[in-house]
Protein backbone atom coordinates (compact mmCIF):
# COMPACT_ATOMS: atom_id res chain seq x y z
CA UNK A 1 0.00 0.00 0.00
CA UNK A 2 1.10 3.50 -1.11
CA UNK A 3 0.19 6.20 2.07
CA UNK A 4 -0.08 9.91 0.01
CA UNK A 5 3.14 11.56 0.36
CA UNK A 6 5.35 8.56 1.83
CA UNK A 7 7.15 8.31 4.85
CA UNK A 8 10.81 9.64 5.76
CA UNK A 9 12.66 12.95 4.90
CA UNK A 10 11.10 13.22 1.27
CA UNK A 11 7.81 13.09 2.10
CA UNK A 12 8.43 16.07 4.36
CA UNK A 13 10.09 17.93 1.51
CA UNK A 14 7.49 17.34 -0.38
CA UNK A 15 4.89 18.67 2.19
CA UNK A 16 6.48 21.95 1.85
CA UNK A 17 6.52 22.02 -1.91
CA UNK A 18 2.49 21.71 -1.89
CA UNK A 19 2.25 24.05 0.94
CA UNK A 20 4.66 26.81 -1.47
CA UNK A 21 1.94 25.73 -4.64
CA UNK A 22 -0.96 26.72 -2.45
CA UNK A 23 0.70 29.74 -1.76
CA UNK A 24 1.32 30.84 -5.24
CA UNK A 25 -2.18 29.72 -6.31
CA UNK A 26 -3.48 32.32 -3.78
CA UNK A 27 -1.80 35.08 -4.24
CA UNK A 28 -2.45 34.79 -8.35
CA UNK A 29 -5.90 34.74 -7.53
CA UNK A 30 -6.21 38.04 -5.30
CA UNK A 31 -4.13 39.75 -7.96
CA UNK A 32 -6.57 38.31 -10.26
CA UNK A 33 -8.67 39.75 -8.20
CA UNK A 34 -6.94 43.59 -7.55
CA UNK A 35 -6.66 43.29 -11.36
CA UNK A 36 -10.17 43.28 -12.06
CA UNK A 37 -10.89 45.80 -9.79
CA UNK A 38 -7.96 48.04 -10.87
CA UNK A 39 -9.31 47.61 -14.78
CA UNK A 40 -13.27 48.50 -13.05
CA UNK A 41 -12.00 51.80 -11.89
CA UNK A 42 -10.20 52.55 -14.77
CA UNK A 43 -13.27 52.20 -16.85
CA UNK A 44 -14.91 54.27 -14.42
CA UNK A 45 -12.86 56.85 -14.37
CA UNK A 46 -12.43 56.78 -18.08
CA UNK A 47 -16.13 56.86 -18.25
CA UNK A 48 -16.23 59.88 -15.95
CA UNK A 49 -13.86 62.25 -18.25
CA UNK A 50 -16.05 61.00 -20.87
CA UNK A 51 -18.89 62.69 -19.48
CA UNK A 52 -17.36 65.73 -18.54
CA UNK A 53 -15.62 66.45 -21.75
CA UNK A 54 -18.67 65.35 -24.13
CA UNK A 55 -20.75 67.30 -21.51
CA UNK A 56 -17.97 70.06 -21.58
CA UNK A 57 -19.72 72.43 -23.78
CA UNK A 58 -22.95 71.89 -21.98
CA UNK A 59 -21.15 72.77 -18.68
CA UNK A 60 -20.02 75.39 -19.53
CA UNK A 61 -23.34 76.87 -21.28
CA UNK A 62 -26.18 75.85 -19.52
CA UNK A 63 -25.92 76.75 -15.35
CA UNK A 64 -28.58 75.30 -14.19
CA UNK A 65 -26.77 71.45 -15.61
CA UNK A 66 -23.70 72.86 -14.21
CA UNK A 67 -24.87 73.01 -11.40
CA UNK A 68 -26.68 69.70 -11.12
CA UNK A 69 -23.42 68.25 -12.23
CA UNK A 70 -21.53 69.89 -9.77
CA UNK A 71 -23.94 68.71 -6.94
CA UNK A 72 -23.84 65.12 -8.19
CA UNK A 73 -20.24 65.04 -8.05
CA UNK A 74 -20.64 66.04 -4.19
CA UNK A 75 -23.14 63.19 -3.80
CA UNK A 76 -21.86 60.31 -5.21
CA UNK A 77 -17.58 61.83 -3.67
CA UNK A 78 -16.03 60.95 -6.88
CA UNK A 79 -14.68 63.82 -8.75
CA UNK A 80 -13.74 67.52 -8.60
CA UNK A 81 -15.60 69.04 -5.44
CA UNK A 82 -15.63 66.40 -3.06
CA UNK A 83 -12.85 63.84 -3.55
CA UNK A 84 -12.98 61.36 -0.29
CA UNK A 85 -9.22 61.22 -0.04
CA UNK A 86 -6.54 64.05 -0.30
CA UNK A 87 -4.12 63.60 -3.36
CA UNK A 88 -6.95 61.80 -5.60
CA UNK A 89 -6.82 61.70 -9.24
CA UNK A 90 -8.83 65.15 -9.16
CA UNK A 91 -7.03 66.34 -7.15
CA UNK A 92 -3.51 65.82 -8.62
CA UNK A 93 -4.90 67.50 -11.85
CA UNK A 94 -6.54 70.84 -10.16
CA UNK A 95 -4.31 70.84 -7.10
CA UNK A 96 -6.48 72.16 -4.42
CA UNK A 97 -7.56 69.67 -1.50
CA UNK A 98 -11.49 69.02 -0.46
CA UNK A 99 -12.19 72.19 1.42
CA UNK A 100 -11.64 74.42 -1.70
CA UNK A 101 -13.73 72.01 -3.42
CA UNK A 102 -16.35 72.36 -1.01
CA UNK A 103 -16.14 76.26 -0.85
CA UNK A 104 -16.35 76.10 -4.78
CA UNK A 105 -19.46 73.74 -4.60
CA UNK A 106 -21.59 76.80 -2.01
CA UNK A 107 -19.65 79.39 -4.23
CA UNK A 108 -21.38 78.00 -7.15
CA UNK A 109 -24.61 77.34 -4.95
CA UNK A 110 -24.82 81.14 -4.33
CA UNK A 111 -24.01 82.37 -7.37
CA UNK A 112 -26.69 80.26 -9.17
CA UNK A 113 -29.17 80.59 -6.63
CA UNK A 114 -28.66 84.52 -6.58
CA UNK A 115 -28.62 84.81 -10.64
CA UNK A 116 -32.01 85.29 -11.02
CA UNK A 117 -31.94 88.36 -9.25
CA UNK A 118 -28.56 89.66 -10.26
CA UNK A 119 -28.55 88.33 -13.62
CA UNK A 120 -25.10 86.36 -12.80
CA UNK A 121 -23.05 89.24 -11.49
CA UNK A 122 -22.39 89.38 -8.15
CA UNK A 123 -20.51 91.55 -5.55
CA UNK A 124 -17.58 89.89 -3.45
CA UNK A 125 -18.08 90.76 -0.09
CA UNK A 126 -21.77 89.84 -0.84
CA UNK A 127 -20.64 86.85 -1.88
CA UNK A 128 -18.51 85.83 0.90
CA UNK A 129 -21.33 86.83 3.31
CA UNK A 130 -23.76 84.34 1.83
CA UNK A 131 -21.10 81.79 1.41
CA UNK A 132 -20.25 82.18 5.09
CA UNK A 133 -23.62 81.89 6.06
CA UNK A 134 -24.47 78.80 3.87
CA UNK A 135 -21.05 76.98 5.85
CA UNK A 136 -22.88 78.53 8.92
CA UNK A 137 -19.44 80.27 9.98
CA UNK A 138 -18.82 83.79 11.40
CA UNK A 139 -17.43 86.40 9.36
CA UNK A 140 -13.94 86.89 8.58
CA UNK A 141 -13.64 82.62 8.46
CA UNK A 142 -13.80 82.72 4.76
CA UNK A 143 -11.84 85.80 3.08
CA UNK A 144 -11.96 87.17 -0.44
CA UNK A 145 -8.41 85.39 -1.11
CA UNK A 146 -10.00 81.60 -0.23
CA UNK A 147 -13.22 82.78 -2.88
CA UNK A 148 -10.69 84.31 -5.42
CA UNK A 149 -8.69 80.39 -5.12
CA UNK A 150 -11.82 78.31 -5.34
CA UNK A 151 -12.90 80.49 -8.28
CA UNK A 152 -9.49 79.67 -9.77
CA UNK A 153 -9.82 75.86 -9.35
CA UNK A 154 -12.41 75.60 -10.94
CA UNK A 155 -11.34 77.00 -14.00
CA UNK A 156 -10.48 73.22 -15.68
CA UNK A 157 -14.21 72.54 -14.77
CA UNK A 158 -14.78 75.24 -17.71
CA UNK A 159 -17.25 76.85 -15.40
CA UNK A 160 -16.50 80.43 -16.76
CA UNK A 161 -16.43 81.66 -13.10
CA UNK A 162 -14.38 84.65 -13.11
CA UNK A 163 -13.23 87.44 -11.02
CA UNK A 164 -13.67 91.20 -12.20
CA UNK A 165 -11.88 94.55 -10.84
CA UNK A 166 -14.36 97.33 -11.18
CA UNK A 167 -11.80 99.71 -9.27
CA UNK A 168 -11.79 101.46 -6.04
CA UNK A 169 -10.31 98.36 -5.37
CA UNK A 170 -13.78 96.75 -5.69
CA UNK A 171 -14.94 93.03 -7.09
CA UNK A 172 -17.42 91.36 -8.63
CA UNK A 173 -17.65 87.88 -9.55
CA UNK A 174 -19.26 86.78 -12.90
CA UNK A 175 -20.92 83.71 -13.04
CA UNK A 176 -22.21 83.75 -16.53
CA UNK A 177 -20.72 82.97 -19.95
CA UNK A 178 -20.78 86.52 -21.16
CA UNK A 179 -17.83 89.39 -22.00
CA UNK A 180 -18.15 92.47 -19.62
CA UNK A 181 -17.15 95.55 -21.76
CA UNK A 182 -15.03 98.19 -20.29
CA UNK A 183 -18.19 100.50 -19.98
CA UNK A 184 -20.26 98.14 -17.99
CA UNK A 185 -17.74 97.78 -15.61
CA UNK A 186 -17.33 101.37 -14.57
CA UNK A 187 -21.24 101.25 -14.65
CA UNK A 188 -20.88 98.93 -12.31
CA UNK A 189 -18.45 100.60 -9.85
CA UNK A 190 -20.60 104.02 -10.35
CA UNK A 191 -23.62 101.96 -9.11
CA UNK A 192 -21.95 99.58 -6.32
CA UNK A 193 -20.84 103.71 -4.56
CA UNK A 194 -24.83 104.50 -5.08
CA UNK A 195 -26.05 101.25 -3.30
CA UNK A 196 -27.23 100.31 -6.75
CA UNK A 197 -28.61 102.94 -8.18
CA UNK A 198 -27.14 104.83 -11.22
CA UNK A 199 -28.00 107.55 -13.52
CA UNK A 200 -26.87 108.93 -17.33
CA UNK A 201 -26.13 112.48 -15.26
CA UNK A 202 -23.63 110.85 -12.54
CA UNK A 203 -21.94 108.97 -15.73
CA UNK A 204 -21.52 112.27 -17.37
CA UNK A 205 -20.48 114.51 -14.39
CA UNK A 206 -17.78 111.96 -13.06
CA UNK A 207 -16.50 110.17 -15.97
CA UNK A 208 -17.25 112.86 -18.43
CA UNK A 209 -18.87 110.60 -20.76
CA UNK A 210 -21.58 111.71 -23.50
CA UNK A 211 -25.33 111.33 -22.53
CA UNK A 212 -25.52 108.90 -25.92
CA UNK A 213 -22.13 106.85 -24.40
CA UNK A 214 -24.35 107.00 -21.01
CA UNK A 215 -27.09 105.52 -22.34
CA UNK A 216 -26.33 103.25 -24.65
CA UNK A 217 -24.17 101.59 -21.81
CA UNK A 218 -26.94 101.67 -19.61
CA UNK A 219 -29.65 100.30 -22.12
CA UNK A 220 -27.80 97.47 -23.11
CA UNK A 221 -27.37 96.82 -19.99
CA UNK A 222 -31.16 96.71 -19.52
CA UNK A 223 -32.27 94.84 -22.33
CA UNK A 224 -29.68 92.76 -23.86
CA UNK A 225 -28.09 91.76 -20.69
CA UNK A 226 -30.72 91.94 -18.14
CA UNK A 227 -27.97 93.42 -15.59
CA UNK A 228 -29.97 96.20 -14.07
CA UNK A 229 -33.32 96.90 -13.91
CA UNK A 230 -35.38 100.31 -14.88
CA UNK A 231 -37.30 102.66 -12.59
CA UNK A 232 -39.91 104.98 -13.75
CA UNK A 233 -40.93 106.71 -11.13
CA UNK A 234 -37.69 108.23 -10.04
CA UNK A 235 -39.16 111.54 -8.57
CA UNK A 236 -35.76 113.53 -9.33
CA UNK A 237 -34.29 111.74 -12.38
CA UNK A 238 -37.43 110.16 -13.92
CA UNK A 239 -35.79 107.50 -14.90
CA UNK A 240 -33.03 105.67 -13.18
CA UNK A 241 -31.47 102.01 -13.27
CA UNK A 242 -30.86 99.49 -10.57
CA UNK A 243 -27.51 97.27 -10.70
CA UNK A 244 -29.11 94.56 -8.32
CA UNK A 245 -25.47 92.79 -7.97
CA UNK A 246 -25.02 96.04 -6.50
CA UNK A 247 -27.79 96.24 -4.14
CA UNK A 248 -27.60 95.91 -0.66
CA UNK A 249 -30.10 93.01 0.40
CA UNK A 250 -30.59 91.98 3.57
CA UNK A 251 -32.46 88.76 3.59
CA UNK B 1 -29.14 101.65 1.66
CA UNK B 2 -30.06 98.62 2.14
CA UNK B 3 -32.82 96.60 1.07
CA UNK B 4 -34.61 95.19 3.67
CA UNK B 5 -37.79 93.08 4.21
CA UNK B 6 -41.12 95.10 6.28
CA UNK B 7 -44.07 94.09 8.64
CA UNK B 8 -47.26 96.54 7.63
CA UNK B 9 -49.73 97.09 9.92
CA UNK B 10 -51.69 94.05 9.31
CA UNK B 11 -48.79 91.85 10.52
CA UNK B 12 -48.24 91.00 6.67
CA UNK B 13 -43.87 90.41 6.12
CA UNK B 14 -43.19 92.18 3.04
CA UNK B 15 -40.25 90.09 0.94
CA UNK B 16 -37.23 92.69 0.25
CA UNK B 17 -37.71 92.82 -2.90
CA UNK B 18 -40.53 95.12 -2.18
CA UNK B 19 -38.92 98.00 -1.08
CA UNK B 20 -36.36 97.96 -4.42
CA UNK B 21 -38.24 100.71 -6.48
CA UNK B 22 -37.45 99.13 -9.85
CA UNK B 23 -39.83 96.52 -8.77
CA UNK B 24 -42.51 99.23 -9.14
CA UNK B 25 -41.93 99.24 -13.00
CA UNK B 26 -42.80 96.97 -15.55
CA UNK B 27 -39.53 95.68 -16.88
CA UNK B 28 -38.47 95.89 -21.02
CA UNK B 29 -36.31 92.44 -20.22
CA UNK B 30 -38.90 89.78 -21.16
CA UNK B 31 -36.69 87.73 -18.84
CA UNK B 32 -36.27 89.69 -15.84
CA UNK B 33 -40.16 90.56 -16.12
CA UNK B 34 -40.99 86.86 -16.44
CA UNK B 35 -38.96 87.09 -12.63
CA UNK B 36 -40.77 90.07 -11.14
CA UNK B 37 -43.99 89.15 -12.90
CA UNK B 38 -43.60 85.34 -10.28
CA UNK B 39 -43.00 87.25 -7.37
CA UNK B 40 -45.34 90.00 -7.69
CA UNK B 41 -47.72 86.50 -7.75
CA UNK B 42 -46.54 85.14 -5.00
CA UNK B 43 -46.49 88.18 -2.93
CA UNK B 44 -50.82 88.83 -4.03
CA UNK B 45 -51.75 85.12 -3.42
CA UNK B 46 -49.92 85.13 -0.04
CA UNK B 47 -51.69 88.66 0.71
CA UNK B 48 -54.97 87.35 -0.53
CA UNK B 49 -54.25 84.46 1.90
CA UNK B 50 -53.46 86.54 5.34
CA UNK B 51 -56.01 89.03 4.44
CA UNK B 52 -58.79 86.85 3.24
CA UNK B 53 -59.21 89.11 0.37
CA UNK B 54 -60.86 87.26 -2.94
CA UNK B 55 -60.99 89.91 -5.56
CA UNK B 56 -58.35 92.18 -7.29
CA UNK B 57 -59.35 95.00 -9.42
CA UNK B 58 -57.19 97.48 -11.79
CA UNK B 59 -58.66 100.31 -9.87
CA UNK B 60 -56.86 99.21 -6.70
CA UNK B 61 -53.93 100.51 -8.15
CA UNK B 62 -55.76 103.38 -9.27
CA UNK B 63 -57.04 105.22 -6.27
CA UNK B 64 -55.68 104.48 -3.03
CA UNK B 65 -57.51 103.39 0.41
CA UNK B 66 -58.54 100.18 -0.83
CA UNK B 67 -57.86 96.88 0.81
CA UNK B 68 -54.55 96.08 -1.19
CA UNK B 69 -52.84 99.35 -0.19
CA UNK B 70 -50.03 97.46 1.26
CA UNK B 71 -48.76 95.77 -1.19
CA UNK B 72 -49.59 97.79 -4.32
CA UNK B 73 -47.80 100.85 -2.78
CA UNK B 74 -45.04 101.62 -1.03
CA UNK B 75 -45.49 104.80 0.95
CA UNK B 76 -41.53 104.51 2.40
CA UNK B 77 -40.14 104.51 -1.22
CA UNK B 78 -42.69 106.44 -2.53
CA UNK B 79 -43.81 104.26 -5.48
CA UNK B 80 -46.87 102.26 -6.31
CA UNK B 81 -47.83 99.85 -9.25
CA UNK B 82 -49.20 101.23 -12.26
CA UNK B 83 -52.52 99.81 -13.17
CA UNK B 84 -51.66 98.96 -16.84
CA UNK B 85 -49.09 96.51 -15.19
CA UNK B 86 -51.20 95.39 -12.60
CA UNK B 87 -54.00 94.37 -15.58
CA UNK B 88 -50.85 92.08 -17.13
CA UNK B 89 -50.27 90.63 -13.76
CA UNK B 90 -53.88 89.50 -13.82
CA UNK B 91 -53.99 88.48 -17.15
CA UNK B 92 -50.89 86.32 -16.63
CA UNK B 93 -52.23 84.91 -13.01
CA UNK B 94 -55.80 83.77 -14.92
CA UNK B 95 -53.71 82.26 -17.99
CA UNK B 96 -52.01 80.12 -15.14
CA UNK B 97 -55.31 79.38 -13.35
CA UNK B 98 -54.19 81.23 -10.57
CA UNK B 99 -57.28 83.87 -10.73
CA UNK B 100 -60.56 83.63 -12.97
CA UNK B 101 -61.82 87.19 -14.30
CA UNK B 102 -65.23 87.62 -12.24
CA UNK B 103 -67.31 89.14 -14.18
CA UNK B 104 -66.58 87.12 -17.10
CA UNK B 105 -65.39 88.48 -20.61
CA UNK B 106 -63.59 91.33 -18.77
CA UNK B 107 -60.06 91.83 -17.67
CA UNK B 108 -60.42 94.65 -14.94
CA UNK B 109 -61.44 92.46 -11.87
CA UNK B 110 -60.36 89.17 -10.90
CA UNK B 111 -61.07 86.11 -8.10
CA UNK B 112 -57.59 85.32 -6.68
CA UNK B 113 -57.40 81.90 -6.17
CA UNK B 114 -55.01 81.83 -3.19
CA UNK B 115 -56.97 78.30 -2.77
CA UNK B 116 -58.03 76.46 -5.57
CA UNK B 117 -62.04 75.94 -6.81
CA UNK B 118 -60.85 71.98 -5.51
CA UNK B 119 -59.57 73.12 -2.10
CA UNK B 120 -62.21 75.04 -1.60
CA UNK B 121 -64.53 72.12 -2.39
CA UNK B 122 -62.73 69.90 -0.10
CA UNK B 123 -62.71 72.88 2.68
CA UNK B 124 -66.86 73.21 2.25
CA UNK B 125 -67.14 69.70 2.61
CA UNK B 126 -65.04 69.45 5.73
CA UNK B 127 -67.04 72.37 7.35
CA UNK B 128 -70.26 70.84 6.70
CA UNK B 129 -69.24 67.26 8.27
CA UNK B 130 -67.80 69.15 11.18
CA UNK B 131 -70.44 71.28 11.48
CA UNK B 132 -73.03 68.27 11.44
CA UNK B 133 -74.78 69.76 8.04
CA UNK B 134 -74.28 66.78 6.05
CA UNK B 135 -77.68 65.94 3.85
CA UNK B 136 -79.62 69.47 4.97
CA UNK B 137 -80.05 71.72 2.41
CA UNK B 138 -77.90 74.83 2.16
CA UNK B 139 -78.43 78.10 0.31
CA UNK B 140 -75.50 79.39 -1.59
CA UNK B 141 -75.85 82.39 0.74
CA UNK B 142 -76.11 80.50 4.37
CA UNK B 143 -72.33 79.25 3.07
CA UNK B 144 -71.19 82.39 1.96
CA UNK B 145 -72.74 83.97 5.34
CA UNK B 146 -73.08 81.63 7.99
CA UNK B 147 -74.22 82.89 11.22
CA UNK B 148 -70.98 81.42 13.00
CA UNK B 149 -68.18 82.55 10.78
CA UNK B 150 -66.23 79.62 8.69
CA UNK B 151 -63.46 79.20 6.64
CA UNK B 152 -65.92 80.16 4.13
CA UNK B 153 -67.37 83.31 5.32
CA UNK B 154 -66.96 86.02 2.38
CA UNK B 155 -66.26 83.13 -0.18
CA UNK B 156 -67.70 84.86 -3.35
CA UNK B 157 -70.59 82.79 -5.24
CA UNK B 158 -69.10 82.27 -8.67
CA UNK B 159 -65.86 80.72 -7.04
CA UNK B 160 -68.51 78.96 -4.30
CA UNK B 161 -70.42 77.49 -7.38
CA UNK B 162 -67.34 76.15 -8.78
CA UNK B 163 -66.22 74.19 -5.78
CA UNK B 164 -69.76 73.04 -5.55
CA UNK B 165 -69.29 71.38 -9.02
CA UNK B 166 -66.36 69.38 -7.22
CA UNK B 167 -68.11 68.19 -5.49
CA UNK B 168 -71.09 67.00 -7.48
CA UNK B 169 -68.37 65.39 -9.97
CA UNK B 170 -67.36 63.38 -6.68
CA UNK B 171 -70.81 62.28 -6.16
CA UNK B 172 -70.42 64.41 -2.63
CA UNK B 173 -73.36 67.11 -3.56
CA UNK B 174 -76.36 67.84 -5.11
CA UNK B 175 -77.22 71.08 -6.60
CA UNK B 176 -80.67 71.95 -5.55
CA UNK B 177 -83.09 74.87 -6.92
CA UNK B 178 -84.27 76.71 -3.66
CA UNK B 179 -86.55 79.76 -3.58
CA UNK B 180 -84.45 82.67 -3.10
CA UNK B 181 -81.45 81.40 -5.85
CA UNK B 182 -79.21 78.69 -5.94
CA UNK B 183 -79.19 75.75 -2.75
CA UNK B 184 -76.63 72.09 -2.01
CA UNK B 185 -77.39 69.11 -0.12
CA UNK B 186 -73.60 67.44 0.63
CA UNK B 187 -73.53 63.94 1.54
CA UNK B 188 -70.76 62.17 3.15
CA UNK B 189 -67.98 60.74 0.61
CA UNK B 190 -68.67 57.73 -0.70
Amino acid sequence: MHRLGGVGLAAFDRQQQSHRSFAELSSELSKAQVDHLQIQLTQFRSALTHFATTHREHIKKDPAFRHAFQRMCVSIGVDPLAGPRKGGWWAEMLGIGDWQYELGVQIVDVCVSTRERNGGIIEMSELVRMVSKLRGVESGVITEDDVVRSIKTLEPLGAGYEVINVGNGRKMVRSVVKELDEDQAIVLAEAALEGGVIVEGTLERKRGWTRERARAALENMLLRDGLCWVDEQDPVHGRSYWVPSAMRWEE
Amino acid sequence: MALSSFTTPSGFLLPSIHSAPPFFTEQPNPRTQAQFTAQWTRLILTYARHRKLFMLRVEDAEVAGGDWDEILRNERINRRILPSHLSSLLDTMVASEQAAFEPPKQSRAAIIYWRTPEEWADALHAWAVATGQLNTILTFYEIADPPVPSPLSGIPIPLLRRAVTFLVKSNRAQIISVADGEGVRLFAAK
